[in-house]
C-alpha cells in the first residue's frame, strides 16, 4: 500500500492549534510525498495476492485438465491397442501443446486483467490518500477557524466585562472628585450666591448747611436791601 | 461747595429686597457647607442573564476545544439589586477612595473636609464660611458725622 497520512497522529483531545498545526504537517507531510510517488509502488499489494490466488489455481485447474485429457487419451489407446505407438504418440503430443496454449493464454490474459486490476487499485489508493491529505488540511484549517473563533469571543466577552469594570471605576472617581472639589464647590456655592443678588441698591444725597452758611446767606440778602 | 456745610449719601434698598439679599446670602452659606454628597445606589448595570448564560457557554465551548477558559473566576464585584436595578454601586468604590485618600494624604483630606460639615456629626468644619473671621470695614461709611 502508498504512505498514508497516519490519522493517529491527531489526538482529538488536543487543542485546535495543536490540531490544525498537525493536521497541516500531516496533510504537507503526505501531498509532498505525493509529487513523486507514482502507482508502481502499491501495485504488488494487489498483484501478488492476485497471482496467487487466480493465476496459480487456474494453471493448477488447466494443468489437471490436461492431466484427465492425457490420462483419457492413453485409455483410448490402450482399448485401441495402440498404446506406445507414435499416433499415440503424436496424440499425445498434440493435446499437450493445445493445454500448454490454452493454459499460456489463460495466464496471459490473467495476468494483463491482474496487471491492471492492481494498477488501477493501486492508482485509486493514491488519490484517495491524496484526497484524505487535503482533507485532512481543510479540517486543520477548520480547527484553526474555531480555535479563533472562540478566542475572539472570549476576547469580546473579556472586553465587555473589563468595560463595566471600567465603567465602576469611571463612577468611583467621579465621585470622589465631588469629594475632592468640596473646598472649590463651597466657593462657587457663594459665589453665585452674590451673583444672583438683583442690583436694587439706590442712593439719596443730602446737605446740611453749617452756622457759617446761614450767616453768608444773612450777609447776602442784607446787601441786597 | 461752600465752606462749614457737609454733604451725605446713603445706600437705600427696599425693605423687600434686603430681607432677600440677606436670606440668599444665609442659605447660600448654609448650603455651601453641605459639602459633597455620594450616591450609593446602583449606577453601573450589570450583565444580564442571557450575556451571564453566554459567558458560560464561552467557557464550556473553550474547555471543550482543550483551551483556556476563565474557569468562571469572579472579576466583578456581587451585584446588588436597589430599586429594581440590578447592577453595580460606585459608593463603595468612593469609601475606598476617600479612605485611600486620608491614609496616605491625611493633612489633605482634613484641609478638604474643613470647608463643610462633618456628614456623620453635622459639625461644621473650621474653613466653612460662618466660622470664617470677617472685618466689616465698610459699614461705617455715609454714617459719618451722625
Amino acid at each position: 500500500m502508498a504512505g498514508s497520512a497516519n490519522p493517529n497522529m491527531i489526538q482529538p483531545t488536543s487543542n485546535p492549534y495543536n490540531q490544525a498545526s498537525m493536521a497541516q504537517m500531516g496533510s504537507m507531510g503526505r501531498t509532498a510525498q505525493g509529487l513523486n510517488e507514482t502507482a508502481a509502488s502499491g501495485m504488488a499489494n494487489y498483484q501478488n495476492p492476485y497471482d496467487q490466488s487466480v493465476v496459480d489455481r487456474t494453471l493448477r485447474d488447466v494443468g489437471g485438465a490436461a492431466q484427465i485429457g492425457l490420462n483419457t487419451l492413453d485409455a483410448q489407446a490402450g482399448s485401441a491397442g495402440a498404446y506406445g505407438g507414435s499416433r499415440h504418440g503424436i496424440a499425445m503430443s498434440e493435446a499437450a501443446k493445445g493445454y500448454q496454449q490454452q493454459a499460456l493464454d489463460k495466464v496471459g490474459a490473467l495476468r494483463q486483467q491482474g496487471f491492471n486490476t492492481a494498477l488501477g487499485a493501486s492508482q485509486a489508493d493514491l488519490s484517495r490518500q491524496m484526497q484524505a491529505a487535503g482533507q485532512l488540511g481543510n479540517m486543520g484549517q477548520r480547527s484553526f477557524g474555531y480555535g479563533q473563533a472562540i478566542g475572539n469571543q472570549q476576547m469580546q466577552q473579556g472586553a465587555m466585562q473589563q468595560q463595566l469594570m471600567q465603567n465602576l471605576a469611571n463612577a468611583g472617581k467621579q465621585q470622589y472628585q465631588g469629594y475632592t472639589g468640596q473646598p472649590l464647590g463651597s466657593l462657587n456655592t457663594l459665589l453665585q450666591t452674590i451673583s444672583a443678588q438683583p442690583n436694587m441698591v439706590g442712593s439719596s444725597q443730602s446737605f446740611h448747611p453749617s452756622l457759617f452758611n446761614y450767616l453768608q446767606t444773612a450777609a447776602m440778602m442784607a446787601g441786597g436791601k | 461747595m461752600a465752606k462749614g456745610g457737609r454733604t451725605e449719601q446713603t445706600a437705600t434698598m427696599p425693605a423687600f429686597a434686603e430681607t432677600g439679599v440677606q436670606q440668599t446670602a444665609g442659605v447660600g452659606t448654609d448650603a455651601a457647607a453641605a459639602g459633597y454628597t455620594p450616591m450609593y445606589g446602583v449606577d453601573v448595570a450589570g450583565f444580564s442573564p442571557m450575556q451571564t448564560a453566554a459567558f458560560e457557554g464561552t467557557n464550556q465551548m473553550a474547555s471543550a476545544f482543550g483551551m483556556p477558559t476563565s474557569q468562571n473566576q469572579g472579576y466583578l464585584p456581587p451585584t446588588q439589586t436597589i430599586g429594581g436595578v440590578t447592577g453595580y454601586s460606585s459608593g463603595d468604590v468612593y469609601d475606598a477612595n476617600v479612605d485611600a485618600l486620608k491614609t496616605r494624604r491625611p493633612a489633605q483630606a482634613d484641609y478638604i473636609e474643613s470647608f463643610v460639615i462633618d456628614p456623620v456629626t453635622g459639625q461644621a468644619g473650621s474653613r466653612v464660611p460662618d466660622n470664617q473671621p470677617v472685618a466689616l470695614e465698610l459699614q461705617g461709611q455715609g454714617r459719618r458725622g451722625k
